[in-house]
């Protein structure tokens, strides 16, 4: 008898916690006190591994068979379908993996954020975060989002950064318990910058571009530091290893399967289901999904391979700290090289990786010096929200879909309530887009006329959608 | 040799010898329990670096005798990782360890006779991310270039690799706010005599000093853990002089009373408690981290503090967090595990102190020191 220990890194969003995996009969969690993102403290999800790594099959049109074979009959899918196949990677996976698929997308790569509607010299600024403790010495940190359910170890550093003496503003629909100061995203003329700030957003698939440059806009107007936390757990290396690369948006992508020029998608460790609509994945003609842990989407080709603890390989996280993996599995790359026709070399990748990032050794306690560079003047258009009710999703990590959680419900303030008339214990409708659903509520200092739910319901058009409410 | 006996030992093996903390008598004597099948297996700490070690269920012998030692950088805990699998294991243990396992002894979710545990004199144990912070503060030393560490004479040293031994006061740094952590500061168990055989360098004394361990026998299956590595040629004994024994229980005295006035000073009464709680759990995740570590609670996925509680409640306090208060007034050992892990820092040992001290001090009933049924369990029906 000997433990299996994994020494790994947490693939619920790109904070970079380590973590141990133990594989003993059962996959237990264990805490990695020793990890410098995190001290070995983790979320909801990060305690949620054991379920979220469900070990996947490896799958030809729902027969199962092995990774060598489902890997060979999506290479002569992907070759059938010359011209009119996607390669879809959110950043769940190694740097080297990214890599190689890279290799093997280059006629259409989608990573899903749409870097293409923002100006390049802002592509470092949103891609490489600030270092935690930058933000742990901060005097003034503007939140554009909620820390508590979106990235929740970042919450300690805010907390750490008030006890030294930081404010703490929050531009959100909710008070956030832990700033000084909240302002309604819709009043952010009121919002105060100065050199001192550091402004805290994020940036995923559903990110609207318009609101992105609005931050960047503001943080470059007041000279503050701006910082992006991402939702996979190696967005930071995706965007870093494709930042020269022409990339397809995932609204293009979208677009694209809708209307017929994309055939066959081939999905890398992406949790697609939570992100595309399943009357457009229903219009492919071949739905291919390599990954290391079951999902519920119903794919045509699964090519199963090791789940992220096990694999060899490096991650970077929002601070742009280089992390290794932990595990020796390298089946993911033999896979890629089934389908590229040629096997890729883990040190051939890992040396480029390296060279990339400009560093000679991966040592996890320092942050790579990567250039900060100034970016130019941003003209933004960020969209009112209407003074009408407005679904705002802010569930994170994207991962949870597929989860079962105790987020069921929606968050809205007492004047709605009583607005309504709505019962204690009770329910409220939602209708919206010709869909309507009953939900638990909870009673939170929320904006009026915002509802706010940390929980995917399936009518949402984006993070904000509008629906009408009754009790 | 039977219980209350005292000795002195080391390894006979000369690599475990100079690897191993204090003659690496108890690496030994796990080695021998394995390979003499007292055991099936055996939990040792897998070193990584100076700050890091990972604790591991084996039956390989190697494997225990490559083990780490003592590593004051590793606030492990082992009750949880031995329960529910049914073994036939030894394993070392710090008072909080012992203690734990004790409490899953109760809860039936470990059986103790089927656990042999050695228990190691403990003063404290550090956080590797603070104890980094430190040197880099404190030391100005790089963490990179430690090579090892030790307490001595009230001092925290580390050895870099240049051979050179770097010295500050616990005091001092405790002041600073770093050192051990809180939890260990105010506990009082130093030299765990609820384990089966307690082991550790005070007592040791003369030429053996650092070669060698202190051992005091407590239990039938203490006796016979240390007789199987004898008998196997893993370790060699011999009786402790007299001033090894009075310097241990000196020793002992003195760190249990720093122990008591650290609890003094944290737990100064307060007014306006429930303002206070309400006002270090406001940030609370839901996480639950603070629950499967804790390493008395064996309630299971299924359990009081997470079915009445729900994350769609307006509790200005969560049910989770009230069921934990009374689950723990007779169950917490002060273990420090919880405060470790809370994503948000709250310091939820000291919460809990706050509600077991009285409680426990009230009913004389100290958990994890011997099988005493927690008081909570007691049900008298009314006839």
């Amino acid at each position: 008898m000997s433990d299996n220990i994994y020494s790994t890194i947490c693939p619920g969003c790109n904070f970079g916690c380590g973590l141990y995996i133990r594989e003993n009969g059962s996959l237990d969690v264990d805490f990695r006190k020793s990890s410098p993102a995190n001290a070995g403290k983790l979320c909801r999800f990060g305690m949620s591994l054991p379920k979220f790594f469900n070990p996947a099959k490896s799958m030809i049109d729902g027969v199962e068979t092995t990774m060598e074979e489902a890997a060979k009959e999506a290479a002569k899918r992907i070759s059938a379908s010359k011209g009119s196949v996607a390669f879809l990677s959110l950043g769940n996976t190694s740097n080297e993996e990214l890599l190689a698929f890279q290799k093997i997308a280059e006629s259409y790569l989608c990573t899903g954020v749409n870097f293409e509607a923002l100006p390049k010299d802002t592509y470092q600024t949103i891609s490489i975060g600030i270092p935690y403790n930058e933000i742990e010495a901060a005097k003034h940190i503007v939140l554009f989002i909620d820390p508590y359910e979106q990235y929740p170890l970042i919450v300690r550093r805010l907390l750490l950064a008030k006890t030294k003496g930081a404010k703490i503003t929050a531009v959100w629909w909710k008070d956030l318990m832990l700033a000084d100061e909240n302002i309604r995203p819709d009043d952010i003329s009121k919002l105060a910058l100065t050199q001192d700030s550091i402004i805290i957003s994020d940036f995923h698939p559903l990110s609207d571009t318009e609101q992105v440059k609005n931050v960047l806009s503001l943080a470059k107007n007041a000279g503050a530091k701006v910082t992006f936390l991402k939702p996979f757990a190696n967005s930071t290396g995706e965007y870093i290893i494709s930042k020269d690369t022409k990339q397809k948006s995932l609204a293009q992508l979208i677009d694209d399967i809708n209307k017929g020029t994309i055939k066959t998608l081939f999905a890398l460790e992406s949790d697609i289901a939570a992100l595309i609509p399943s009357d457009t994945l229903s219009k492919l003609t071949n739905l291919i999904i390599q990954a290391g842990q079951a999902s519920s989407t119903k794919a045509n080709i699964v090519i199963a391979h090791d789940p992220l603890y096990k694999k060899k390989g490096t991650v970077i996280n929002n601070e742009g700290r280089v992390q290794t993996l932990g595990g020796a599995g390298t089946n993911g790359l033999e896979a890629l090289g089934i389908i590229a026709g040629s096997k890729f070399d883990f040190n051939t990748l890992h040396e480029s990786i390296k060279k990339t990032i400009g560093i000679t050794a991966v040592d996890e306690f320092t942050i790579p010096k990567y250039d900060r560079p100034a970016y130019g003047a941003i003209q933004a258009a960020p969209k009112p929200v209407e003074k009408k009710p407005a679904l705002i999703d802010v569930y994170n990590p994207f991962m949870w879909f597929d989860l079962a959680d105790d987020n069921d419900f929606v968050e809205l303030n007492l004047n709605t309530v009583r607005a309504l008339k709505l019962l204690k214990g009770g329910t409220l409708k939602i209708k919206s887009n010709g869909s309507a659903l009953e939900k638990k509520f909870k009673v939170a200092p929320v904006q009026d006329n915002v509802l706010l739910t940390g929980k995917s319901m399936g009518i949402e058009k984006g993070i904000i959608t509008p629906v009408e409410i009754s009790r | 040799m039977e219980k209350g006996e005292m000795y002195v030992g080391w390894s006979t093996k000369d690599d475990v010898r100079k690897r191993g903390g204090s003659g690496g008598l108890v690496t030994s004597m796990l080695a021998a329990a394995l390979e003499k099948k007292l055991v099936d297996a055996v939990v040792v700490l897998k070193k990584i670096n100076e700050f890091e070690a990972v604790p591991i269920i084996t039956s390989d012998i190697n494997e225990v005798l490559n083990s780490a030692g003592s590593l004051h950088s590793v606030p492990s805990h082992f009750a949880k990782l031995i329960a529910n699998k049914n073994l036939k294991v030894a394993l070392p243990a710090k008072g909080c360890d012992v203690r734990g396992i004790i409490e899953q002894g109760k809860r039936n979710a470990i059986n103790l006779e089927n656990t042999f545990i050695v228990g190691l004199n403990c003063g404290g144990s550090m956080h590797p991310v603070v104890t980094r912070e430190m040197l880099e503060v404190m030391y100005k030393i790089k963490p990179e270039d430690v090579h090892g560490e030790e307490i001595e004479k009230g001092k925290l040293i580390f050895e870099t690799k240049d051979g050179k031994k770097n010295a500050i006061t616990i005091d001092e740094l405790e002041e600073k706010g770093y050192g051990r952590r809180e939890s260990c500061r105010y506990c009082t168990i130093k030299i765990p005599t609820n384990s089966d055989i307690a082991c550790g360098n005070w007592g040791v004394t003369g030429d053996l000093v650092g070669k060698a361990t202190f051992v005091e026998i407590n239990s039938e299956k203490g006796a016979r853990l240390l007789q199987n590595a004898v008998d196997a040629g893993y370790i060699q004994i011999q009786k402790p002089d007299e001033k090894g024994v009075a310097m241990r229980a000196k020793i002992k005295g003195v760190m249990e009373g720093l122990g008591q006035k650290w609890k003094e000073k944290i737990f100064v009464p307060m007014d306006n408690r429930l303002e206070y709680f309400r006002k270090e759990l406001e940030h609370c995740i839901d996480c639950g981290a603070c629950k499967t570590v804790c390493p008395t609670c064996s309630c299971g996925d299924v359990s009081k503090c997470t079915e009445y509680h729900s994350r769609g409640d307006a509790y200005k306090m969560s049910m989770y967090h009230l069921v934990r208060f009374l689950h723990l007034g007779d169950a917490c050992i002060g273990c420090g595990q919880c405060s470790d892990v809370c994503p948000v820092d709250i310091p939820l040992t000291r919460l809990y102190r706050r509600f077991a001290n009285p409680i426990q001090q009230e009913l004389k009933y100290e958990p994890g020191m011997d099988m005493q049924k927690p008081p909570y369990f007691e049900v008298k029906l009314n006839e």
